[in-house]
């Protein structure tokens, strides 16, 4: 029954940097980082795209393996495929997830984390002690971790949460489900992420080309199925596809769940700290997760180690990760979940006639402020929506 | 606990579930498991709710009348 002071479940973003911050920030502690499939990365079920100065916080993208191409437009696209150009609108990357997440584990390893593959938690309880005990399967054999402190990272079906007690759970309306094709041979901007917006291609949320290279990008949309008409996802996508690309060659294909509500009111209890997507750590406006994860798996790790090293981690003391989260994104989160409430109610004819009055601002000075107050002023409709983001 | 026996519970089809684990926070008394790559939906818990069936980005969820 191996002892260990920290056990991270899932090693994706969140879990990869928080073994790798505990284990910087307090070398003597063991950290067990396990990971439940049978390589790091893999498989994806993520769109790969990143903004830059998230990013840099924790590695460096310039010429790195782990990138697949570097983004400097943003393509909007309204219902009638009117575009809005938005170039050079900021540096951002699409990563290669498999390696990406290989490359967070590996820095985890350098530190001295050790790193489980094929190892996945299977049950967890406190038995009345002060340190967890967490069932491991890994080849068919079985160990029991006693661990001072369990970081659950492991995502949309977090299993540590429900297993330490926490509400973990998610409201339909809150729920994009998503499916993704890796499309090759496909004609567009491979130096622009395009997002398009309708509620008869993507209700609920949008549809995207995130660029891997020249002719080939992951295609995928997510919707809320409350709103769709009785297709599930992957048929939006065929339809959109068949549309747009009838031509590519799929070369790939995910699905999966990205939770797009606020942050879960409790994110800690004796002994656990619940990070990244498992938490609800999601922009509830883009969907992006990657950078939120790595922050608040650094988070996880950083007060996990202190707290070990102070010799307390009761639900008092991780009370302190919940805190700086929620100080560093959490409470931004929740704004940008109440324009998200506003934007819903946004039907395809008013999107098309936004497209068309953005479009009038000249593409130089189209920055987020003018082409926001622009759109106000023809569409007097938007300023409550805008409204309650400030408020 | 259940209070009343529902008339269907819903019922994951293996062969098309990609288990991506979506349908485990949407579920209200938290029925589904996803373990050793298997999901599984606990029938004794499962209040028939069908919260999870229109989300499932594949469609491998359904609703069967509960024996």
């Amino acid at each position: 029954m191996p002892d260990v002071d920290v056990l991270v479940v899932g090693a994706g973003p969140a879990g990869a940097v928080a073994a790798w911050q505990a284990k910087q920030a307090a070398p003597e502690l063991d950290v067990v980082l396990l990971e439940r499939d049978r390589a790091v990365g893999a498989p994806v079920r993520c769109a790969e795209g990143v903004g830059d100065a998230g990013l840099r916080e924790f590695a460096n993208p310039d010429g790195a393996d782990w990138v697949s191409r570097r983004i400097t437009d943003v393509i909007l696209e309204a219902p009638d495929d009117t575009q809005v150009v938005l170039a050079n609108s900021g540096v951002g990357w699409i990563l290669d997830r498999t390696r990406f997440d290989a490359f967070l584990a590996a820095q985890a390893a350098a530190e001295g984390a050790a790193v489980l593959v094929g190892a996945e938690a299977t049950a967890m309880a406190r038995n009345g002690g002060d340190r967890w005990h967490v069932r491991v399967k890994q080849r068919g054999t079985e160990e029991v971790y006693r661990a001072r402190v369990v970081i659950g990272a492991d995502g949309v079906e977090t299993m540590v949460g429900r297993w330490a007690g926490l509400d973990t759970r998610v409201p339909a309306r809150d729920m994009e489900s998503c499916a993704q094709y890796v499309l090759q041979g496909i004609d567009f901007n491979p130096d622009a992420i395009y997002l398009q917006f309708s509620t008869a291609i993507a209700p609920g949320g949008y549809a995207w080309i995130f660029p891997k290279g020249v002719g080939v990008a992951n295609v995928g949309l997510g919707l809320v199925a409350l709103k769709t008409d009785g297709r599930n996802a992957r048929e939006y996508l065929d339809a959109w596809i068949a549309r747009r690309f009838p031509a590519g060659a799929r070369t790939g294909y995910t699905v999966g769940g990205v939770i797009v509500h606020t942050t879960i009111k409790k994110s800690y209890t004796d002994g656990v700290l619940i990070a990244g997507d498992a938490a609800h750590m999601i922009n509830p406006l883009s969907g992006g997760g990657i950078n939120n994860a790595m922050k608040a798996g650094r988070l996880a790790g950083c007060t996990a180690a202190a707290a070990i090293r102070e010799g307390d981690t009761s639900e008092r003391r991780l009370a302190a990760y919940h805190k700086a989260w929620m100080d560093l994104l959490g409470e931004d989160h929740l704004k940008y979940y109440r324009l998200k409430q506003g934007l819903e109610h946004m039907d395809d004819a008013f999107l098309n006639s936004l497209a068309r009055s953005v479009n009038k601002v000249a593409p130089n000075k189209r920055t987020l402020g003018r082409v926001l107050t622009h759109a106000m002023i023809r569409h007097p409709q938007l300023i409550p929506v805008v409204a309650r983001f400030f408020v | 606990m259940r209070r009343v026996m529902p008339d269907t519970i819903a019922v994951v089809d293996l062969a098309v579930c990609d288990r991506c684990g979506l349908c485990l926070p949407l579920c209200p008394p938290e029925a589904i498991h996803l373990e050793l790559n298997n999901l599984t939906v606990d029938e004794a818990t499962c209040t028939g709710c069908e919260k999870c069936i229109a989300p499932c980005p594949v469609g491998a969820l359904a609703m069967v009348a509960y024996a």
